[in-house]
């Protein structure tokens, strides 16, 4: 054998398994990263339907008033998570969608981020800033009653029937 | 003598209502209008006809009103509760009165600013009285001024309390999509729905335009990038969206007709780009449109708050448009 091929031989397999068990690992961190984020939002939606309950029992009008649900910033995106959703948006905009996304957002209705607290009410009459699909398409999957809300550069988590900012991510998404 | 006396008077009496009948009559035949719509429908020419409604001011119809042909009527960005919204819901009740539409698609934001009743009784119930009351059905799209919860819910809107919803009428299905959150859970949804539809004509409606030549807003290239493949794969006809303030027909796109109306209440007076890709644009007063789907043809009429006509024609299905104006 090639002297010289014998090295880079070596160098070539150190490279490739170093790359193999980064990536791996990468995607081993990503995945117990959205399975920690699926558990805390499944605990949201637990406490959510205990305050439903307690609500109906409670009021006999039936109307709910989550304000008292115990969620905090960071509850649900923690500084993992909130990184991790930072990287996915992102990934997406330097895609091949990046550009529409950007114009989509650009075209919105200019929103305050003025008073955007995590588990308050959503702005009283704030329009709702459409959220690109393909991005949807790249974050992960939330139960039928919250939704990823964009409003500037925050992306919020919503609790659609109690009108609630279930917890945020400040400096989310780049639209420039 | 007072047999004569009594006679006479009757006699008098029956002459003035032959007389009223005649001129009752006169007034209501229809004559061909001015700018006459020609069509080349299976039954031969049809035309357009003014009629003089009870209000004495000329409607200009330009449907052809066929037998078992689907009439509703479109409105977009209907919701502010205003004067104009309110005189555009007048020109409705008159159209409704001679076309019979039964119901009526809105492309959101349909009530503006707060949601408390009294604000849906002044912004929707008030303005269409007249048409609720005829037994028109309202099915709404929601818009991002529209609060999801409460009009989701609210009966006169027909959601069935979801956010996006299908229905049918005749053999037209109507999509009606929430483009506030295209969400995969949605895109799954509508895939499953227009592939499983067996209607002849495919219509889609929701609040932010794949297509628009307006300044303000522009066109969503995102939402366009998801949902025109699923449009063109499962042969969707005709898409209307509002959202931008002003009237505009599209270039037909891959045989699918885009319409944008978002002018039913608010107004962007001069929004429109030079270039672009409308056929006509009318960003001056507020509108409306009559829609009237036949087997293999889709007639629409635009009218403006003034009860001026400002674009007409008729779309064969699946094929291009033939413009008329």
């Amino acid at each position: 054998m090639n002297p010289y091929i014998a090295p880079r031989y070596v160098l070539i397999s150190v490279v490739s398994i170093f790359l193999f068990t980064y990536c791996g690992a990468q995607t081993q961190d990503d995945s117990a990263i959205v399975k920690d984020f699926q558990a805390r939002v499944d605990k949201y939606m637990g406490l959510r339907e205990k305050q439903h309950l307690l609500q109906q029992k409670r009021d006999v009008a039936g109307k709910i008033d989550d304000a008292h649900l115990t969620a905090h910033q960071g509850d649900i995106f923690t500084p993992a998570i909130a990184e991790y959703f930072k990287k996915q948006i992102e990934t997406t905009m330097r895609g091949s969608a990046g550009e529409k996304i950007r114009t989509s957002l650009r075209h919105a209705e200019p929103l305050t981020t003025v008073g955007l607290k995590a588990n308050t009410k959503y702005p009283n009459n704030l329009p709702l800033q459409s959220t690109p699909p393909t991005l949807l398409l790249n974050l992960p999957l939330l139960p039928k009653a919250l939704q990823y809300r964009i409003v500037g550069s925050t992306l919020l988590l919503y609790d659609v029937h109690s009108d609630l900012i279930v917890d945020l991510i400040p400096d989310a998404i780049a639209t420039a | 003598m007072q047999i004569q006396k009594t006679l006479l008077k009757y006699l008098n009496l029956f002459g003035l209502c032959i007389l009223a009948a005649a001129l009752l009559g006169r007034s209501l035949q229809t004559v061909p209008a001015a700018n006459t719509f020609t069509a080349s429908g299976s039954n031969g020419a049809t035309r357009g006809v003014a009629l003089q409604a009870s209000s004495a001011s000329t409607l200009d119809l330009k449907l052809p009103l066929q037998d078992k042909s689907v009439r509703f009527a479109v409105i977009g960005d209907s919701g502010t509760g205003e004067r104009a919204q309110y005189e555009v819901a007048h020109k409705m009740e008159a159209y409704q009165q001679m076309t019979k539409f039964d119901f009526v698609i809105m492309l959101g934001d349909n009530i503006y600013g707060s949601h408390s009743p009294q604000d849906f009784i002044k912004k929707f119930e008030q303005p269409y009285k007249p048409l609720l009351d005829a037994s028109v059905k309202f099915y709404a799209s929601l818009g991002n001024h529209d609060n999801p919860n409460d009009e989701q819910l609210y009966k006169p809107f027909n959601m069935g309390g979801e956010r996006y919803y299908a229905f049918q009428k005749g053999d037209v299905a109507f999509f009606a999509l929430d483009s506030n959150y295209m969400d995969p859970v949605q895109l799954n949804w509508l895939e499953k729905k227009l592939k499983n539809s067996q209607e002849t004509w495919k219509i889609c409606f929701f609040h932010h335009p794949l297509y628009n030549d307006g300044r303000h807003h522009g066109a969503d290239a995102d939402l366009r990038t998801q949902l025109l493949p699923l449009f063109q794969r499962y042969g969707v006809n005709a898409v209307f969206s509002g959202h931008e303030h002003v009237y505009q027909r599209i270039k037909p796109e891959n045989n699918i007709y885009f319409f944008v109306l978002g002018n039913s209440g608010k107004l962007m007076t001069h929004d429109f780009r030079g270039d672009g890709e409308r056929l006509k644009g009318f960003d001056t007063d507020q509108t409306f449109m009559l829609v009237e789907i036949t087997s293999d043809k889709l007639f629409f009429q635009t009218i403006a708050r003034t009860g001026e006509t400002i674009d007409f024609g008729e779309l064969p299905r699946n094929m291009m448009v033939k413009d008329t104006k």
